[in-house]
């Protein structure tokens, strides 16, 4: 039984679709990534996932319990096995790093202020962050908070990761750090991940699958060597970076000849 | 032109009736909430800090203000009819009905109402709301509340602070400038009040309390579009949050005075 099964789901905005009849699943222990371009519905599905958003039609089904059809008690249960890492980390900044990494646990654990630090401490090196307990959000950079909002997620030991566009707005050293502490929590959590990057270097290294989201279909989901091969017009042109092709709805701007002296 | 009118009545009325309903569902929610566990003592004592210890100044600054305003206006009407003996009984009765529940309802509302609604407001938009719901924490619960019981505990102190400042802001003026008697200004503050006064104007601040934190929390909460919205939200608690007071003040008066 896979532990994420997407069935048919369909979300719209008033009049504009977001996602339409998407079928995903995600298997124990597997890292699926998850590609697309901006506004194509990346991150409502993961909110869908989360129960954050109500679907349209179809379910979301997490280790076999529908999401929709969850009370809130029960909805709360399934949440604490998902670690959520938000694209700007989402951090409470009215607390510090170490509370941040703590709140999951105060609120759901029953342990004493020495396991809670021991546990922080734990979740704050594995994501390379030792060291900063004391400081805010305000005083971390985008990198940091991200990595601490990964602490974060993983304090309650979740079995499912999701990473919102963990690398977005970062510089090219910093989106490889965040890709290797993503494949580090990968392997040493053994957890089943679900991630949405434009990064398409770390893309190829944390997947076990990839799949494309083009106009809120998903039309490729495959290991990463096949999905490099699809003859897909839309996954070909992705892969490239190139403005033209059938991936835009609105033609691109045309391309100029470089002026050489 | 005659259906575009309905039409846009209907739909105002259909959104008035929307907005109401979220309200009263988000309030029903906080209500229910109160009792659930688990109790976060910590939070709930930032909060008292929050709306009660850090407003102490601005209540009193404002009490005192208002009272001696209040006094000078009532020895120069008083004086008009050689009765400035009644100046100290209607500053007591104005103070402790009047002027204690609603200056401290208005000052709060203002200063923590649009606190609450700023900080919810961007909580909501950098999805720290969102990321309290992925840890398995209710917002209605760990935001609401502890804001909701520190706002109906610390108004009614608040008030009967203000009742207490507004006692010596008359003193200062009717005994200290109008050359009136220390004992007789004493004596004469308190003598149209019965204890019935106090428990109604602590009954005033205990509603207010309440509208202050409920609206605030729910201005926030339904903050959207980055900061515009977040500008908005304190701007629009303010205003909704004073509307029902001076509102919910005539009709508790009306009901508490019978």
């Amino acid at each position: 039984m896979p532990v994420i099964d997407v069935v048919n789901l369909s979300k719209a905005f008033g009049p504009k679709v977001v996602l339409s009849d998407v079928n995903l699943s995600v298997e124990e222990g597997e890292s699926l990534v998850v590609l697309g371009g901006s506004g194509t519905g990346k991150t409502v599905l993961l909110r869908n996932i989360m129960g954050l958003l109500t679907p349209d039609s179809g379910h979301v089904a997490v280790e076999g319990k529908i999401i929709g059809q969850l009370s809130r008690d029960e909805l709360f249960q399934v949440r604490q096995s998902i670690g959520m890492c938000f694209q700007m980390a989402a951090l409470f900044d009215s607390m510090t790093v170490f509370e941040n990494v703590a709140f999951g646990l105060r609120r759901h654990q029953k342990m004493t202020e020495g396991q809670i630090q021991a546990r922080v401490e734990e979740c704050l090196s594995l994501v390379g962050m030792k060291g900063t307990d004391k400081l805010k959000p305000a005083e971390l950079s985008g990198g940091m908070k991200r990595r601490v909002g990964f602490a974060r997620a993983i304090a309650l030991k979740p079995k499912i990761l999701l990473f919102d566009e963990p690398t977005t707005g970062l510089d090219p050293v910093m989106t490889d750090v965040i890709g290797r502490v993503i494949l580090d929590l990968k392997h040493e959590l053994g957890v089943t991940t679900i991630t949405i990057t434009h990064d398409l270097k770390s893309a190829f290294i944390i997947a076990d699958r990839i799949a494309l989201l083009f106009r809120g279909e998903c039309i490729a989901c495959q290991p990463p060597a096949e999905f490099r091969d699809n003859p897909h017009p839309v996954v070909q042109q992705f892969l490239r970076g190139d403005a033209d092709g059938p991936f835009l709805q609105d033609p691109p701007p045309p391309k100029r000849k470089e002026a050489h002296a | 032109m005659v259906l575009t009118f309905f039409d846009k009545a209907g739909a105002g009325v259909l959104r008035a009736l929307d907005t109401a309903g979220d309200f009263a569902v988000l309030a029903g929610r906080t209500f229910a909430a109160i009792f659930k566990r688990p109790f976060d003592v910590q939070n709930l004592f930032r909060q008292f800090q929050a709306v009660g210890i850090n407003s102490l100044p601005v209540v009193i600054l404002t009490s005192l203000a208002v009272s001696m305003v209040f006094a000078v206006q009532l020895a120069f009407g008083f004086k008009q009819f050689q009765a400035e003996g009644l100046a100290s009984q209607v500053e007591g009765l104005a103070v402790m009905r009047e002027l204690a529940p609603v200056i401290t309802g208005l000052m709060l509302s203002g200063r923590v109402g649009s606190a609450m609604a700023a900080e919810l407001g961007t909580m909501q938009v950098t999805e720290q709301i969102d990321a309290l719901e992925c840890l398995a924490t209710d917002p209605i619960h760990y935001l609401f509340v502890p804001r909701l019981l520190a706002s109906v505990v610390m108004l009614p102190i608040l008030t009967a602070v203000s009742v207490y400042v507004g006692y010596w802001g008359g003193y200062l003026i009717l005994v200290g400038v109008e050359g009136q008697s220390a004992y007789v200004f004493g004596n004469e503050f308190y003598k149209l009040l019965a204890f019935r006064d106090l428990r109604i104007a602590l009954y005033k601040a205990f509603v207010f309390g309440m509208i202050i934190a409920l609206v605030g929390c729910w201005k926030g909460y339904r903050t959207q579009g980055g900061a515009e919205g977040v500008g908005n939200a304190p701007t629009s608690s303010v205003v909704t949050s004073s509307l029902w007071i001076l509102i919910s003040d005539f009709f508790l008066t009306k009901l508490l005075l019978v």
